[in-house]
């Protein structure tokens, strides 16, 4: 079948609330009706076939060409189905999404995933300030599913967040994992400053040694029987997080934000044995 | 420009005049007789069969200053839930439990209201409140500043200062702060609460000052009469929601000596501890002691079920409620020497025993008390419940098979305890108009407002009378705030400014001395800036001041 193609004509000074063109909401209209709804244009309202030429019919995979970073809320609340962005994201990428999948080949902006309920997201660029994170004044960020991040990540990934797992190749910015209440951040890449601030509960899995913190306690070394099962479970994925020279079981073990209640822990891979 | 309103059933209880049609002409913003002679109507509205009334007023409402701004802070997803679009004549705005400015005033407007006071402004926060409540399109408002939990009144009664310069002080308070009443929240709680007191009875010391709030209450009502205020001494008593307060609020009532006193949002002081939860209503108590005490007038702080934000000055108790925060995150602050504040997000659940029996205490309330013009409707906006709540509470308060069967939809035990079914008693129009309209200019000393004869200003709501009465009072056909034409078929058709209501009493300059050394010491800011000058509310041209005249002076 062949996908419902949006590719867009000229890329607009304004940025493009894309909240409407999600597959649940697409799947009864007709090509003309998909063409004739609006979408906010930073204070103008603008027709779908002004700004994209619109091919295809299969609304449930969509497929958005030349995608740049002022197309925000792709995806928004997205419940079953596949988006694909072929280019770059703006901000607040699948918002709230429920199910199905979306896949971005070029980097995405703030808050993609944010309150993200279910369902699988992957960004093969770099990926904003707050992944996976809550509202702002909102207390609970991505609640399930899988991100796949091969780049890097902003600030603040995984802020509030509550469960499922967040996957960076990459690096990740400052305060990753602040204030989350489970869930599991895996990082190969380095980390910055803070990391953990305010958690806990929940896992950060690390491949580099963080900065030393004093919010957290060393609690030594381990071996983890079910970092094993862990990896097993990425094992479907297009990722160097399948391959199994990644993986490791031997760990140390830091437990904190003992400001918090502490029960966060941080497991940063052993190299040294 | 003349106006006639041709043919309404006009409901006027400060003229006692009870559903007679009528006809009312409007000229310079006020109303006027039936000109003499020939004369010539430019515009004239045919409200046969239509129910006419004056601007509704809501006494207590929480519609300015600091606690406000934290709510929306605290809850952007109460904003977020809600936007509101602009329009070519308003302003856009969003927010259902703590809307914004602009929306408050569209949304009182579009049921019919014309003037909001603003019952908790501290005085080194009021020229925020006031500068917030300039951004309230169409209503009228006005302010009671907050008393009785400062230092500066607390050492004044520790070192036995007369009633004549506590006299002083308030008068003084009250042009600063630009008031037209005395608010005192938690007598000396607020202050209390600092010294790591979590609770304080009627009687019981500030640790501190050694003052209790019976002593606290009786300086400041008597200095509210002396000094010739007509809004009597408008108090938040003691243990706010705690079980078996209604002893507090009895003792209160009776310890007030006859003073003129007005307890607000009484139903979150009415509470008693009978039953199995320990929990019970104490309305009927209340009620009896304020039939047969005619010093005293209150509001009832209605609850309705569903999401709201309690936002008080109470810093004690709502300390003591942030466990029950829905969503959970709170806030709790002290501002400086002044008072506190606390902000607390709730959801009133009808299966929640407690909350359903707070709804039906409220409405036994409404129901037992006998005199429309001492009783006041009010959600407490936004504690019980949003402003926008009003036309189904009036629904309640004026159809009793609809309350009874909203009754038997609450939690079972709850329906129990109350005495409720068993209430006969109807709200009548006119009971309602006296209860939003004329009781409320008289209470708060209003002049020109709150009435249908002439030479009152033309705030005046119609409706299309209709047996459901929440559908009737939550779309007027027609608004007119001084004389315009604001709201057509319940939707804000043009916007006008409105002014702020305050009273200037007199004090005796030389006090000034001493404070400016107890600012210069203790508060962030120098006496100078402390006072709000007119100015500061006339000059931008779209807010303006009403003074209104005390009690004994002629205006």
């Amino acid at each position: 079948m062949s996908a419902l193609t949006f590719t867009l004509k000229y890329r607009p000074d304004q940025r493009v609330d894309m909240s409407p063109l999600v597959c649940q909401k697409l799947a009864t209209l007709e090509l003309a009706e998909i063409a004739a709804l609006t979408l906010q244009n930073g204070k103008r309202n603008i027709r779908v076939d002004e700004l994209f030429r619109i091919t295809g019919f299969d609304a449930q995979h969509i497929v958005i060409k030349n995608g740049f970073n002022k197309l925000d809320f792709i995806g928004k609340e997205l419940e079953g189905g596949k988006i694909t962005v072929e280019g770059d994201a703006g901000a607040y990428l699948g918002l709230g999404m429920k199910s199905g999948e979306i896949e971005v080949s070029g980097n995405v902006g703030l808050y993609a995933a944010c309150e993200m309920k279910k369902g699988f997201m992957l960004v093969n660029g770099n990926a904003g300030d707050f992944l996976g994170a809550a509202l702002p004044g909102n207390k609970t960020g991505m609640k399930g599913g899988t991100i796949l991040v091969k780049g890097n990540v902003g600030e603040r990934a995984g802020d509030h967040m509550r469960r499922g797992n967040i996957l960076v190749e990459g690096n990740a910015g400052d305060y990753c994992g602040s204030r989350m209440t489970a869930g599991t951040i895996a990082v190969m890449g380095q980390t910055g400053r803070h990391l953990g601030f305010a958690m806990r509960r929940g896992t950060l899995l690390l491949w580099n040694s963080p900065q030393p913190s004093a919010r957290f306690n060393d609690c030594g070394t381990h071996t983890l029987a079910f970092l094993p099962i862990l990896f097993a479970s990425f094992k479907k994925l297009n990722s160097r997080f399948a391959d199994s020279s990644t993986a490791f079981n031997r760990v140390q073990r830091y437990a904190g934000d003992m400001s918090e209640m502490g029960r966060g822990e941080i497991l940063v891979k052993l190299n040294s044995e | 420009m003349l106006i006639r309103l041709k043919n309404g059933k006009v409901y006027d209880p400060a003229s006692g005049i009870d559903g007679e049609q009528q006809d009312i002409y409007i000229q310079d913003g006020r109303i006027v007789n039936k000109p003499v002679g020939d004369f010539k109507v430019d515009k004239e509205y045919d409200l046969s069969g239509k129910v006419v009334m004056s601007g509704a007023i809501d006494m207590h409402t929480h519609i300015g200053g600091g606690k406000g701004n934290i709510a929306r802070i605290l809850l952007p997803e109460d904003h977020r839930a809600d936007p509101v679009a602009r329009t070519d004549i308003t302003r856009s705005g969003c927010g259902h439990a703590m809307p914004s400015t602009f929306v408050t005033g569209y949304r009182y407007a579009e049921m019919g209201y014309t003037a909001g006071f603003e019952p908790a402004v501290l005085p080194v926060n009021a020229r925020q409140a006031h500068m917030e409540m300039a951004d309230i399109p169409i209503l009228d408002k006005g302010g009671y500043v907050l008393m009785g939990s400062d230092d500066y009144l607390l050492r004044m009664l520790t070192a036995k200062k007369d009633q004549k310069a506590i006299n002083d002080y308030v008068a003084f308070t009250m042009q600063a702060a630009k008031a037209i009443g005395v608010k005192v929240v938690n007598p000396g709680g607020i202050n209390a609460f600092k010294f790591n007191q979590r609770k304080l009875d009627l009687d019981e010391q500030n640790s501190h000052y050694g003052v209790t709030p019976r002593d606290i209450l009786r300086v400041l009502a008597t200095a509210v009469k002396e000094i010739g205020v007509t809004h009597p001494l408008h108090v938040h008593g003691c243990n706010l929601g705690v079980p078996g307060n209604v002893n507090t609020t009895l003792d209160t009532i009776q310890g007030i000596g006859g003073l003129p006193m007005h307890l607000t949002h009484i139903q979150f002081h009415s509470y008693g501890t009978e039953g199995d939860f320990k929990f019970s209503s104490g309305a009927a108590a209340i009620a009896e002691a304020v039939n047969s005490n005619k010093n005293i007038t209150i509001d009832v702080g209605q609850i309705l079920f569903g999401q709201t934000v309690t936002a008080s000055g109470d810093n004690m108790r709502q300390h003591a409620n942030h466990k029950y925060a829905s969503p959970n995150k709170w806030v709790t602050m002290d501002i400086e020497c002044d008072a506190g504040c606390g902000v607390v997000p709730f959801k009133y659940k009808d299966q929640n025993f407690v909350n359903a029996l707070q709804w039906a205490i409220g409405l036994e309330t409404f129901l037992l008390v006998n005199d429309p013009w001492r009783i006041f409707l009010t959600t407490d906006h936004p504690n019980g419940a949003p402003f926008t709540s009003y036309p189904h509470l009036i629904r309640l308060l004026m159809d009793r098979s609809f309350r009874n069967d909203m009754l038997a939809t609450i939690h079972p035990e709850a329906q129990k305890m109350t005495t409720l079914a068993s209430i006969e008693r109807e709200y009548s129009l006119q009971e309602i108009a006296i209860m939003t309209r004329a009781g409320a200019a008289r209470l708060i000393g209003l002049q020109d407002r709150g009435g249908l004869s002439a030479g009152n200003w033309a705030d005046i709501t119609v409706y299309t009378d209709n047996a459901d009465r929440q559908l009737m009072f939550e779309k007027p056909d027609y608004v007119f705030k001084d004389g315009q034409l604001v709201v057509v078929d319940g939707k804000v058709v043009s916007t006008k400014w409105g002014t702020t209501h305050v009273v200037k009493p007199d004090f005796d300059a030389s006090l000034e001395k001493d404070l400016k050394k107890y600012f210069d010491r203790f508060m962030t800011m120098k006496l100078g800036n402390f006072t709000i000058s007119d100015d500061e509310i006339t000059e931008d041209g779209r807010g303006s001041i009403t003074v209104h005249p005390l009690k004994g002076e002629v205006a």
